[in-house]
């Protein structure tokens, strides 16, 4: 029965909730009902009960004029229908992908660790080279690394720019592309729930070798190696998430939900926001790094910049 | 299954025959031209509610709350004066229409048909 009304709540959606409308919902809805329960007590299962209603529901275009809302509907017949093959695609495609973004995320945030792993050495005599030419040779590393990184971002997701359009336009899926969408949303939801879970803890736990260090030893070299650490662990996890998250980041996208529901996609100053949000993070990252030379602090911005971005989003969120 | 576009203009005619003798509710009215029609017209829900709606802003029937003796609330619908009087010429209507019709619709047994 909740098919049913997941059905029906669809056909609705985007209506305006006049009085005649939510009448002809709930009568419509009463019908439904009967005639499922009355399928059902004949003897068959939920499922055929399921389709007979539906394929028996008729056509909402039909009640545009008695409900006075004809230009609504026909506006609502505009939106494009999103296809079983389409979804399954983007599905696909973001699977296939996501390692290799994760891996581009990967490296470009351990990019700064070469330097940091020759500066920290260097303190314990390691190596004995002049602090300037180990500074140049990490920074050659850090922008290899960074444009490896780069460049895989760029392939990949030119793959999925395709389906960049059901990001922030409207859509519809027909009922079986729905539940097939639903279905692999379900199946994957221990994965990602566990793989946000362990990421959490050790984006925690990663803070760890900063601050004990200190506790421990007084020298130098190890607080700057300890940074090394702490960005290893941080790239592993968001490897991990990124990685674990694609397929229900796609099923988000396509059911409508979380950021891509219809209500933040008929929010345009939230996208502009947030395309510039992160453009001016990335500026001042590299800005204040190069300028500065402190590599070891400067990848902070990054929590920091994600958390202000969740309240950023709040704001906007009151605000429409 | 019938074309819904052929029956279209008989819809209205159904639905008050099922009203004629007392109040009836959505589901009845489907379930019971379903029936009488041997499964072989089934009145989509969009296409009865819209019916519903044309003919009681006609003033052909009108609505009311009301349950079965164990049931849940529905909308039942009853016919009134006018609606008794729009169904009587939609009959007649039909009588002419079936007789223009027929002229012009070859039977099995016709010499000319092969």
């Amino acid at each position: 029965m909740n098919t049913i009304r997941n059905y029906l709540d669809n056909m609705f959606l985007g209506l305006p909730q006049t009085e005649d409308v939510t009448r002809a919902k709930k009568e419509l809805l009463a019908m439904m009902e009967d005639k499922y329960n009355e399928l059902k007590d004949s003897g068959k299962t939920e499922n055929e009960a399921i389709g007979i209603v539906i394929s028996e529901f008729g056509n909402l275009d039909e009640l545009g004029d008695t409900l006075g809302i004809k230009q609504v509907i026909k506006n609502k017949n505009d939106v494009p229908i999103i296809s079983y093959e389409e979804a399954k695609n983007y599905i696909e495609d973001s699977k296939s992908t996501a390692p290799k973004t994760a891996l581009g995320v990967l490296l470009c945030i351990i990019s700064p660790i070469t330097m940091l792993i020759l500066i920290g050495l260097r303190e314990f005599n390691f190596v004995n080279v002049k602090e300037d030419l180990l500074i140049a040779a990490g920074l050659v590393v850090l922008i290899i690394l960074v444009a490896t990184g780069v460049s895989y971002f760029i392939k990949f997701s030119s793959k999925l720019e395709k389906y960049d359009d059901l990001k922030v336009n409207l859509f519809e899926l027909d009922y079986e592309t729905e539940q097939m969408v639903r279905n692999v949303q379900k199946q994957n939801e221990q994965t990602y729930k566990s793989a946000v879970s362990i990421s959490v803890v050790c984006y925690i736990l990663s803070a760890l070798p900063i601050i004990i260090t200190p506790l421990i030893s007084e020298v130098e070299g190890l607080s700057v190696l300890s940074v090394a650490i702490t960005l290893i662990i941080v790239a592993l996890s968001t490897y991990n998430i990124i990685n674990k998250s694609s397929s229900n980041e796609a099923c988000n996208v396509l059911l409508q939900e979380g950021d891509y529901s219809v209500k933040n996609k008929s929010n345009k100053a939230f996208q502009t926001v947030s395309k510039v949000y992160w453009c001016v993070i990335v500026a001042v990252y590299l800005g204040y790094s190069f300028i500065t030379n402190n590599w070891a602090m400067s990848w902070i911005i990054w929590p920091v910049a994600g958390v202000l971005f969740g309240a950023i989003k709040a704001i906007l969120d009151v605000q429409s | 299954m019938i074309s819904s576009d052929v029956i279209r203009g008989y819809n209205d005619t159904m639905i008050l025959y099922l009203v004629l003798n007392g109040p009836s509710y959505g589901y009845e009215i489907s379930k019971r031209i379903r029936e009488l029609t041997n499964e072989k017209y089934v009145m989509k829900e969009t296409t009865l509610y819209s019916a519903f709606k044309r003919m009681e802003s006609n003033g052909y029937i009108e609505a009311f709350s009301g349950s079965e003796t164990n049931g849940k609330p529905r909308t039942y619908y009853r016919i009134t004066n006018e609606g008794k009087k729009y169904y009587k010429e939609k009959c007649e209507e039909w009588e002419i229409t079936q007789e223009v019709i027929e002229k012009f619709i070859l039977k099995e047994n016709d010499h000319e048909y092969n």
